[in-house]
């Protein structure tokens, strides 16, 4: 199973994972056209900067999720095989819960869509988006434990 | 083979069966419900009343939960009393069931004010999807409604007759709304997004008497002022379902009082959720509850570290959480209040801290770093070192990294 992980010195704030993110979980995969879709896609990682650092921030799938237990509609499930928390967003009623439990707020209240979003992995591909558009290697995605 | 039995088919009773499951492949485990569907989440029905969300998503387990786990489920069928010295539990219609550890989620229900009138018919609470069906079979003939209660049941009833095309008047005791959630500021917020919306909020105002013969015509206030409607829904708090132990010698004040074990006075009988005293009836806290109560019934010694009051809640696009302590007195020199406001965007957060440590949150509109100050709370983290960061807008985890106490693992 592998999982994201970071180099905090050579992260250099250039967001470049935060628009890979957004697009790639954009309809059209397009930057120029995925800006003007009716809802946009919102990055699920976010990059903040502290005292001269900056540190990446998204879902890192815990295996004791706090958003799982906190969960009312049964839209989130731990898959252990996976090492993920899965989200079904079609059961998914945006009341907000594991937002208000997130220790990390790595989950993103869409307002608009009343879903709340989070780092899937890049489910289908072989590599999450950030991981290819970070310019500097900051982003780690390795095997882990 | 040791015999689990679980009064109640929700929150907590469903957690703690899947605990027990998690240990105990074998034991029997058999759950007792007096309502007759099974496991479906209670805070969501006013969804459902609503429109937003079919009734088949209520079931927030799959149609096979109670055969894949091996459950006995028995529903439609109340429990009367508990009988601790014979280990067995009795119900209405006179069987029994014996059991080697027992536990207790009855939950609560609505508490109906004392008023003339309140036996009349067309008047519900909205604790069960039972009251959710009723209340929306009668939406074709229903023109306007009067909530009383500008708590949270209260107004998640209104906000769902409102979508559903009804006139609504919501009849509020104190001078704000979700006064056991909110302070003012917060509440003036979300009053405004709801009148906005078309929802009536009387405030500072009581109903003395229903009106109506047979149908329900109107309500009366306290200030005589009168006015028409043919439905009610009261959402005035709830009172926890303690009536079956109440000969059984478990101690209850307000509710069952159990140990931080979740374990009654009787060793073998535990409770958890609503229809514990002092426990803050939510929904992840009853998992919460329920998960460590059903571990423990299996033989582990987990102990629970008290609940929090916090919530989350979202009306017309609005969000808003609370946590902790949401409210000081005028002039306490105990707390301090760190504020921000933004009318414009419609954003407000507040921070309380006590000797720089953050006791209590509210956030409304942009609610995304929630659970770090659930975090800091928790942790009782002294914030004197990043104070003045507390309300950036780009205040975040990575803000806390050298102050918490698990160390970060996934920044090298």
């Amino acid at each position: 199973m592998k999982s994201l992980s970071y180099d905090v010195k050579k992260c250099l704030g250039c967001k470049s994972c935060e628009i890979a993110c957004g697009l790639a979980h954009s309809l059209t995969q397009d930057l120029f056209k995925a800006v003007k879709e009716e809802k946009l896609s919102l990055p699920r990682k976010n990059v903040y900067a502290v005292k001269g650092k900056n540190f990446p921030l998204s879902c890192r799938h815990c295996d004791d999720a706090k958003c799982v237990t906190a969960c009312m509609s049964g839209c989130l499930v731990y898959d252990q095989d996976k090492g993920m928390v899965m989200h079904d967003e079609s059961r998914c009623v945006g009341c907000w819960m594991c937002v208000m439990v997130c220790p990390y707020g790595a989950i993103r209240p869409d307002l608009k869509t009343k879903i709340p979003l989070r780092c899937d992995k890049c489910k289908d591909k072989d590599e999450p988006a950030c991981v290819k558009a970070c310019p500097t290697g900051a982003i780690i995605w390795k095997e882990t434990l | 083979m040791k015999q689990f039995v679980i009064i109640g088919n929700s929150a907590a009773g469903i957690a703690a069966v899947e605990a027990i499951r998690s240990k105990d492949k074998t034991a029997k485990i058999t759950i007792i419900s007096n309502e007759e569907y099974p496991v479906y989440c209670r805070c969501m029905i006013s969804y459902y009343l609503a429109g937003e969300v079919k009734e088949e998503k209520l079931f927030y387990r799959p149609k096979d939960f109670y055969q894949k786990n091996n459950l006995e489920l028995i529903l439609n069928k109340k429990v009367s009393r508990v009988d601790p010295k014979k280990n067995r539990v009795v119900c209405e219609d006179k069987t029994q069931v014996g059991y080697d550890a027992l536990f207790i989620a009855t939950g609560a229900r609505p508490r109906f004010p004392a008023i003339p009138g309140i036996k009349k018919k067309g008047i519900f609470g909205l604790r069960t999807l039972k009251d959710a069906k009723e209340i929306s079979s009668l939406i074709p003939v229903t023109k306007s409604i009067s909530v009383l209660g500008g708590g949270l049941i209260g107004l998640k009833a209104a906000y769902a007759l409102r979508k559903r095309g009804i006139e609504v008047k919501v009849v509020v005791k104190s001078k704000q709304i979700l006064s056991q959630m909110l302070d003012n500021p917060a509440a003036a917020f979300l009053q405004k997004r709801l009148e906005d919306n078309g929802i009536e909020l009387l405030l500072g105002q009581d109903v003395t008497e229903i009106i109506g013969e047979g149908d329900i015509q109107a309500v009366k206030l306290g200030s005589g002022k009168v006015f028409g409607c043919s439905m009610v829904v009261v959402g005035k708090g709830v009172e926890p379902n303690i009536d079956l132990v109440k000969e059984a010698g478990i101690d209850c004040k307000d509710g069952i009082i159990v140990n931080n074990l979740l374990q009654t006075n009787i060793p073998n009988v535990y409770a958890g959720g609503d229809v514990c005293a002092s426990s803050h009836a939510l929904w992840p806290i009853a998992v919460e509850q329920g998960r460590l109560a059903g571990l423990n019934m299996a033989g582990e010694k987990i102990i629970y570290d008290g609940s929090l009051g916090m919530n989350s809640i979202e009306f017309f696009g609005l969000p808003v959480i609370s946590l902790g302590i949401y409210k000081t007195k005028e002039g306490d020199a105990a707390y301090e209040e760190l504020k921000v406001c933004d009318p414009k965007e419609n954003t407000y957060k507040k921070l309380v801290l006590k000797g720089n440590i953050l006791v209590g949150v509210i956030l409304a509109g942009k609610i995304k770093n929630s659970g770090v100050f659930l975090r800091l709370i928790r942790e009782k983290i002294d914030l004197s070192s990043i104070k003045d960061r507390l309300l950036a807008d780009d205040f975040g985890c990575p803000d806390i990294l050298d102050l918490v106490k698990d160390k970060e693992k996934v920044y090298v």
